[in-house]
């Protein structure tokens, strides 16, 4: 639809004859209203007609002093009636205008099959995502979140846990010392990166007396470096520590927390080991989430995947914190005839893989925005 | 350690049909029990397992093939007669005297062998070839497919006779996983022990092997032959000589040599091996010393004199210094006591007296000395978790000597030479019944039988009893048995993890507290988790990096001007490589080194992210909290384009105002509020929750575009500058063409806060309208859009509640010089009414007049 051809509606133009004083300006205007395309041009060529000081109005104003006195009821009326049918040409004219824009707009279309743009979504690091499911899991049995620092002393990391500088068992971790002045007083010792999360387990137990029911997620360091040892790796510590707290109750907590992670079908097997700090200490295996059970490359052909160390509280490590909050001035709290606890650590790491299938856990430390992606 | 099931099969007795008569069906079944016990088994490899008719031939001749070079035509005589076969080993021996001449293992036709190949006669190359001559790995033995396996006369195999019978195969090895707390399972003694105990209930019985040496023990006592003296008794509290003589020096028979083999030692000679030997069975080290060499025939156990030295087995000299504890003769040094022999005292081919070494040396000593050589031996390993001082290390001597006189001829001189000054007696504890079975929660709890047999089982023996308790004697093999919780998880696993029933532990309602973790570490934990997901709502993708890092890194981010890298790493003492070799102080060089990485896998647009601890040593004091050292950071970096449509064009690249952006979401986000410099705040200096954005020194943050940097800071009362939170800004382009970074890039790096965000609260939203006024002046170009902000504020002007920013243009064909055109939104409002027109401009005029009182303004 062509706009400047557009002829005012025949409607107005046809129903009376106008006067003719009137009848060449209300053509004129008719002119003028299709000559424009645009809204405000419309509203400029309104005023000039059909404003106050309008053409319309002032030709009334002059024909009404020229007319003789009976005429000027006539004249009056046939102005208004020119004003009225302006008015008409005017608002037909706009709807036009409208409905053309309209239709212009309407016209418009796209390939709605190209990309858009795009404010690309970051990514939560899956180390991230599998730690905060981790957490949230242990939160729905009780536990809360405690955390510790990862330059630690020799205290907190092995002499508390039972592990005394000549003792075989520190063979077991390869550890990363700081050139640091040994620190003062009983907690002291070298300063090492810690090579486990268990110090959490004493910086709590000094902190506060039983009941203590804490998940402790973190870095680790120890000195190894191949695609199944990182120098730097997530573990996560558990401790429940009460009255009454048995070997039964360990292996419920992990039965629970295996099944919410891997699945309801999974079982656990615990197998007696050694951890200095633990005693009786166990290795926990899951039955295998990739071939169940009949035997993979992954499980090695065992049908079981090894997820995580674990044991009751060493009455050692009990007796460690007791002695070491007398002399802060604390009341004991930890007598193992009294209370009883067990505590856990896994890697995180190492969750997260076995759920993915991530075969190099230095992938995980890449800093490969591709990777992070992956798990959006 | 490895364990060979023939060797365990002799020492346990097991009522038949118990196990498989296959030894790998039976030797499945014994990890099966193992495992469950908690002896780690990490793999169970046949050896020669399948090998029939394989015979011990005599070489009688050879001779080259006549069609291929590298054949040869060898003729073995298998006692009855001689036959040739064709061999494609390069190794074939030259034939000798008939009796004398080597022998090779010959699978005859119908032999089989553990690959499951069935020999016939087979024609190589025009010539019929009944069976082969084999190879180690061929026979199962090994990998070994060098040449064929060549025995001497002296092997003791039989011509004609059976290899696999000869050679103690088939055999099946455990490799076992044995943790520090266990030293009795360093031996097969031990092994078997724990497999006498797993088949309890099916009737094992433990059988030692009982000495035979007695039969050819000479008259005169050893006692005359030689002298031991131990001068340290602390460290050293039992050392025992035997003495042997007569003895000739020869490679072991193949059965020994194929055994050690198997356990992963060389043979060396029969009296070495003897040792070796007597240490896998037992788990005992030994040392034979030869007595021609031992000046004074005599054995000090001594501390290390000051400067004195030794050279060791491996021809290494050693300084050593007193805390070493050293077996010397009269003289000198003749080995690094539980560590290592020494070579001048060792034993040689012409040795034929020996002075036979089973002692018992303290673990923390042996420790600490083969930490100070690092020197890590069979011998050390076994000490420093601690033998058996009593009848394990009498049982390994005398194993020792039998093997040496069977082995090496000979005779043994009456008598052991025992010094013992510090008797270490067998320890006894008491298992309270109700105590087992409350640490292991069993329904139904373990009874008394039950736990009484579980330890009897392990050779411990029962004292006294009462009602509710009993008292056990500890065998001296097992020093991980201290402690009542001790005999309890012998109970447990002799019972079973699988046998308790689990329980979901019940919850106190009480607790358990968050004492632990102090509400200042949890609100930095909760913050933190908040910074991530702040980070990853704004397009970061999130890594973790390593906290480890290299000073080249560090200073090529941070040096200074004056060539400080500063703040000061601190170094690791003992780094795995130089690039891992300080805890990092920044966040940033990781990240700007994994955008390189990146970037050259062809990625554009890119946004990174890592929220995580830096290292920072508190200065002044020397002794360090180590608490105090963490600072958990949120960083990022981007370069390229915001998001755009198909292809991006100049205008979407990144700039400034982009990361400014980014950095007051991650502000406001975290708590903070960003207040106008010298607006006065009541700051808590540990706490900041206002801060100020200032303009960078490049003196102090080096890696910061000059002009295109800023520093976040806690605001302060004082004229005094704030403690800094954060950094951000563009990166300096020559650092950035250091790391090889093509083209802009944008970073930040600020600290978590430990303070809990404010809570939020709730306001009506307007209800009536406001109205905005807008403001353009001319004023000086360095007077900062907060100071005008902060002026515009300081009418305190109740109705003024946005002032907005819209342009600040410089174009100097319409500025003039020095100057800059501002244009302002001031946006009025009123709670309780409409603003009329009069009432906003009288306002906005009052504001106006406070700016111009404050600077020197041209209003347009």
């Amino acid at each position: 639809m062509s706009l400047s051809s557009n002829a005012p509606p025949s409607s107005a133009a046809d129903a009376a004859p106008l006067h003719p004083i009137y009848a060449e300006l209300v053509t004129q205007l008719a002119a003028d209203l299709s000559a424009v395309t645009s809204e405000p041009a419309l509203r400029t060529v309104h005023a000039r007609y059909l404003g106050k000081d309008g053409e319309i109005r002032k030709r009334l104003a002059e024909a009404l002093r020229a007319a003789p006195g009976p005429e000027k009821r006539t004249i009056g009326q046939a102005g208004n009636t020119a004003l009225s049918r302006g008015e008409e040409l005017f608002a037909a004219r706009l709807n036009a205008l409208h409905d053309a824009a309209r239709g212009a707009d309407l016209a418009r279309s796209v390939d709605v099959t190209l990309p858009g743009r795009r404010t690309r979504l970051g990514g939560l690091h899956l180390l991230t995502q599998v730690r905060r499911e981790l957490e949230s899991i242990f939160a729905e049995i009780g536990f809360v979140v405690a955390s510790g620092p990862q330059v630690e002393s020799e205290f907190y990391n092995f002499e508390a846990l039972a592990m005394p500088d000549d003792h075989p068992a520190r063979d077991m971790q390869d550890t990363f010392y700081l050139q640091s002045p040994p620190l003062p007083g009983s907690t002291g010792g070298r300063l090492v990166l810690r090579t486990h999360t268990s110090p959490v387990q004493i910086r709590t137990m000094l902190a506060q007396p039983p009941p203590v029911r804490i998940i402790a997620p973190g870095k680790v360091y120890r000195k190894d470096d191949d695609p199944t040892h990182s120098p730097m790796f997530n573990q996560i510590e558990g401790l429940v520590v009460d009255d009454g707290v048995s070997f039964a109750d360990l292996k419920g907590t992990l039965l629970y927390f295996a099944r919410r992670f891997f699945g309801p079908s999974v079982d656990i097997r615990l197998r007696p080991s050694f951890f200095p700090f633990t005693e009786p200490s166990a290795e926990v295996d899951v039955t295998c989430v990739f071939c169940q059970q009949k035997g993979c490359r992954l499980c090695k052909g065992t049908g079981y995947i090894e997820i995580l160390g674990c044991g009751m509280v060493d009455t050692a490590v009990f007796a460690h914190v007791d002695a070491e909050r007398q002399r802060r001035g604390l009341p004991p709290a930890y007598d193992p005839e009294n209370v009883s606890g067990f505590a856990f650590g896994m890697g995180i790491d190492r969750m997260a893989m076995l759920r993915y299938g991530v075969n190099d856990l230095r992938l995980l430390f890449a800093g490969d925005a591709r990777f992070t992606q992956m798990f959006r | 350690m490895k364990i060979s099931w023939n060797w365990l099969r002799e020492l346990v007795q097991l009522p038949a049909g118990v196990l498989p008569v296959d030894p790998v069906a039976a030797a499945r079944e014994v990890e099966k029990r193992l495992i469950r016990r908690g002896v780690a088994v990490d793999a169970v490899v046949p050896v020669g397992v399948g090998l029939s008719g394989a015979i011990v031939a005599e070489v009688r001749g050879k001779r080259p093939h006549p069609k291929a070079d590298k054949l040869t035509l060898v003729d073995v005589f298998d006692g009855q007669t001689v036959t040739q076969v064709v061999c494609g080993a390069p190794n074939v021996p030259a034939p000798g005297e008939p009796g004398t001449s080597p022998r090779v293992v010959w699978a005859k036709p119908g032999a089989t062998l553990p690959s499951g190949l069935s020999l016939s006669v087979r024609e190589v190359r025009g010539i019929p070839s009944p069976g082969m001559l084999c190879a180690e790995d061929e026979l199962g033995l090994s990998s070994d497919h060098a040449g064929i396996l060549i025995l001497s006369p002296d092997d003791g195999l039989a011509i004609g006779s059976d290899f696999a019978m000869g050679a103690g195969l088939p055999d099946v090895i455990f490799e076992l996983d044995i943790t520090p707390n266990r030293p009795d399972l360093l031996g097969h003694v031990g092994v078997a022990r724990e497999v006498v105990a797993a088949f309890a209930n099916e009737g094992a019985t433990l059988v030692l092997p009982q000495p035979e040496f007695s039969r050819r023990t000479a008259s005169s006592s050893a006692a005359q032959a030689a002298r031991i003296v131990i001068e340290d008794s602390l460290a050293c509290p039992r050392y025992v000589g035997h003495v042997l003589t007569g003895l000739r020096v020869a490679p072991s028979p193949i059965k020994e040599r194929l055994l050690l083999t198997r356990l992963g030692a060389r043979p060396i000679n029969n009296l070495v091996d003897a040792t070796n030997l007597a240490m896998f069975f037992v788990g005992q080290p030994l040392h034979a010393f030869d007595l021609h060499v031992l000046r004074g025939s005599q054995i000090v156990v001594r501390r290390a004199r000051a400067g004195e030295s030794m050279t060791t087995l491996d021809d290494v000299q050693r300084p050593l210094s007193s805390d070493d504890l050293l077996i010397a003769d009269a003289e000198r040094g003749v080995a690094i006591a539980g560590v290592m022999g020494g070579r001048d005292s060792e034993v040689r081919p012409t040795t034929t007296e020996v002075l036979l070494e089973a002692a018992y040396f303290d673990p923390v000593f042996v420790r600490r000395t083969a930490r100070r050589c690092k020197l890590h031996t069979e011998a050390s390993h076994r000490f420093e978790r601690g033998v058996d001082p009593n009848d394990g290390l009498l049982l390994a001597a005398r194993y020792c000597c039998d093997v040496m006189l069977r082995l090496a001829g000979g005779q043994i001189l009456s008598g052991a030479i025992d010094v013992y000054p510090r008797p270490i007696e067998k320890k006894t504890l008491a298992l309270r019944y109700a105590r087992t079975n409350q640490i292991l929660g069993k329904q139904p709890p373990v009874s008394i039988h039950e736990q009484q047999a579980a330890l009897t089982a392990l050779g411990l023996t029962i004292e006294t009893t009462a009602v509710d308790h009993a008292v056990f004697q500890i065998p001296s093999s097992r020093p991980d048995l201290t402690r009542e919780i001790d005999l309890i998880e012998e109970v447990g696993r002799s019972v079973g993890y699988d046998d308790i029933a689990p329980r979901v532990p019940q919850l106190h309602m009480a607790g358990p507290t968050r004492a632990g973790c102090d509400a200042a570490s949890t609100t930095l934990q909760k913050n933190a988790e908040r910074a991530r997901d702040l980070c990853v709502a704004l397009g970061f993708d999130e890594v973790q990096l390593f906290s480890m890092t290299s000073p080249d890194r560090l200073r090529a981010v941070s040096q200074t001007s004056d060539g400080d890298a500063l703040p000061v790493p601190l170094p690791l003492e003992n780094p795995l490589r130089e690039d891992l070799s300080v805890l990092r102080t920044l966040l940033l060089p990781g990240l700007l080194d994994a955008l390189r990485k990146n970037l050259h896998h062809g990625q554009t647009d890119l946004r990174l992210c890592e929220v995580g601890e830096v290292f920072l040593v508190p200065s002044g004091e020397r002794g360090i909290d180590p608490a105090c050292i963490q600072t958990t950071r949120i960083a990022g970096v981007l370069c390229g384009n915001r998001s755009y449509f198909l292809k991006p064009s100049p205008t979407d690249a990144l700039d400034f105002a982009d990361v400014r952006g980014i950095v007051e979401e991650l502000l406001d986000g975290l708590g903070y509020v960003v207040v106008p410099q010298a607006t006065p705040v009541a700051a808590d200096p540990a706490q900041p929750r206002e801060v100020i954005i200032q303009q960078a020194h490049a003196s102090t943050q080096p890696w910061l575009h000059p002009g295109l940097g800023a520093v976040i800071r806690a605001a302060t009362t004082q004229a005094t500058d704030g403690a800094i939170l954060g950094y951000f800004g563009e990166v300096h382009p020559t650092l950035r063409e250091r790391l090889d970074l093509p083209a802009a890039v944008f970073a930040f790096e600020i600290n978590v806060p430990g303070l809990a965000r404010p809570a939020r609260s709730y306001r009506e939203p307007p209800r009536f309208p406001g109205t905005s006024r807008d403001l353009s002046f001319l004023i000086a170009a360095d007077i900062r859009a907060d100071q005008i902000r902060a002026a515009l504020l300081s009418a305190r002007e109740p109705l003024l509640v946005d002032v907005r920013i819209l342009e600040d243009y410089r174009n100097p064909s319409h500025i003039p010089t020095g100057q800059k055109g501002l244009l302002l939104s001031l946006s009025y409002r009123a709670s309780d009414r409409t603003l009329t027109d009069e009432e906003a401009q009288k306002a906005h005029d009052r504001v106006v007049a406070t700016l111009q009182t404050a600077f020197p303004v041209k209003l347009r």
